[in-house]
């Protein structure tokens, strides 16, 4: 599991950085939560589950917002692409852009009530519902964008010697 | 006969709930061990930030050094002409700049005698919309102590909510955590500049009494001593009576553009001790 944590967190630092030095502050997308829920449909818990505390980590680092309120997002998303991974068994990319879009949605509806439970803002800001309704919009628009970059994540990782624990075993004769 | 790894994934749900929980708790009570790991984070990847900047800024440079000069020749016939027309007024731009640079100079003594400052240059920002913060490269080596003002040159940016070793987390004015005193330049009322998310803040507390117009500037009153008097917050963008209850509703967009800063300065003032919301 430590090899796709760190490839998957380095995925994560790098959407960071550009988010940070080429995005902010004209375009607003969650890519990071975008790229969690992707892994999330993965066969590894324990992945999505430590992706989920690096990710949320380094967000609630640089936010003025309690230490805590992103590492619980990123749980509400594993917990949700884990549901669909498990219910619906989503193959395709349609299907798969619109779970992520659902559960873009659940994890807005968790920060606004933690944010509003801790008094940090109104339930839902009118003012700024638009910009976060166009901005769950957009990302889950790039889900199968980032489809491909985690699949690609994997096979990289694949050709250097990585084998996933659902992957069968590899042939081996007898009496070699 | 029970499966080994039955339990294993509640068992690992329960636990990371488990430390959600516990980090969020201990998060709202100001832990110090939570405030090193933020700080742990924020250390190791912010050299990161500060080099890809720097390499953006140097490539940038480049860009417009080099490579951008390549168009200039066919500018430079069309500058030939504008340049003997603009020879004529160059007499007496020289005369204005020379003025403004005496005073400019006179006014950065002032504020450097009045202000003791540290410049800082802004390597991140907190991308999501949950809050407004950025990261600056100075930090508690250089000097740097929480509740510092931070400012621009066209005003009030935040004040210091976090220091690490060599960096430093700033509240901007427009976080919905951010609150100071502050007061309106042509009428000297006062009130509450609270931030309110995106790029805005209001100023409550102020009675539908109170003379508050569109384009009055509002200042910081000096009053709680989060920021030295007089430095400029922003402009009154809206102001509504007609709301219930008895206070205005006054929008102010900051002077500064909160979003796109680059060098800021961080003065060494002495600041009131106050708790963290």
């Amino acid at each position: 599991m430590i090899a796709p944590l760190i490839a998957f967190s380095l995925v994560g630092l790098i959407i960071f950085y550009v988010q940070n030095l080429v995005f902010f502050p004209y375009v607003h997308l969650r890519l990071l939560a975008l790229l969690l829920f992707y892994v999330g449909l993965r066969p590894s818990l324990a992945l999505t589950l430590a992706l989920g505390l690096v990710l949320g980590c380094l967000q609630d680092s640089y936010a003025t917002t309690p230490f805590g309120i992103h590492l619980g997002a990123s749980l509400v998303l594993v917990a949700m692409a884990r549901y669909f991974r498990r219910r619906l068994l989503l193959q395709q990319l349609g299907f798969q852009a619109l779970a992520s879009l659902v559960a873009l949605v659940l994890q807005e509806v968790y920060l606004q009530l933690v944010t509003f439970m801790l008094n940090y803002q109104p339930l839902f800001p009118h003012d700024l519902t638009t910009v976060h309704a166009m901005e769950i919009l957009g990302t889950a628009a790039l889900g199968p964008l980032m489809h491909l970059l985690v699949q690609g994540v994997q096979d990289s990782l694949r050709r250097l010697g990585w084998r996933p624990r659902s992957d069968p075993m590899p042939y081996q004769p007898f009496g070699e | 006969m029970h499966h080994p790894g039955r339990y294993r994934t509640p068992l690992l749900l329960i636990l990371t709930l488990l430390l959600v929980f516990t980090v969020l708790s201990l998060s709202l009570k100001s832990s110090p061990a939570l405030r090193k790991v933020q700080g742990l984070v924020v250390s190791m990847t912010a050299p990161g930030l500060e080099g890809l900047e720097y390499v953006g800024r140097s490539a940038k440079q480049l860009w417009m050094g080099y490579f951008y000069l390549i168009g200039v020749r066919r500018q430079n016939a069309e500058l030939q002409r504008q340049l003997e027309e603009y020879k004529q007024r160059e007499v007496n731009f020289r005369e204005a700049e020379q003025a403004l640079t005496r005073l400019e100079t006179l006014l950065d003594l002032k504020r450097q005698v009045a202000l003791p400052v540290i410049g800082a240059r802004v390597i991140a920002y907190d991308p999501t919309l949950w809050s407004r913060a950025a990261i600056i490269n100075q930090g508690k080596a250089q000097g740097v102590k929480e509740g510092l003002p931070v400012l621009a040159p066209q005003g009030i940016v935040g004040r210091i909510v976090g220091i690490y070793p060599e960096y430093s987390k700033v509240m901007l004015i427009v976080d919905r955590k951010s609150s100071a005193d502050a007061m309106v330049q042509r009428t000297r009322i006062r009130g509450m500049l609270k931030g309110k998310g995106g790029n805005r803040c209001s100023l409550e507390f102020v009675p539908k009494s109170a003379d508050v117009q569109v384009g009055d500037l509002v200042l910081a009153s000096g009053l709680v001593g989060l920021y030295p008097k007089g430095l400029v917050f922003g402009k009154v963008t809206a102001a509504n009576k007609k709301n219930p209850g008895v206070f205005q509703e006054i929008e102010v967009s900051p002077n500064v553009d909160l979003s796109t800063l680059e060098e800021v300065l961080v003065v060494k003032v002495a600041t009131l001790a106050f708790p963290e919301p």
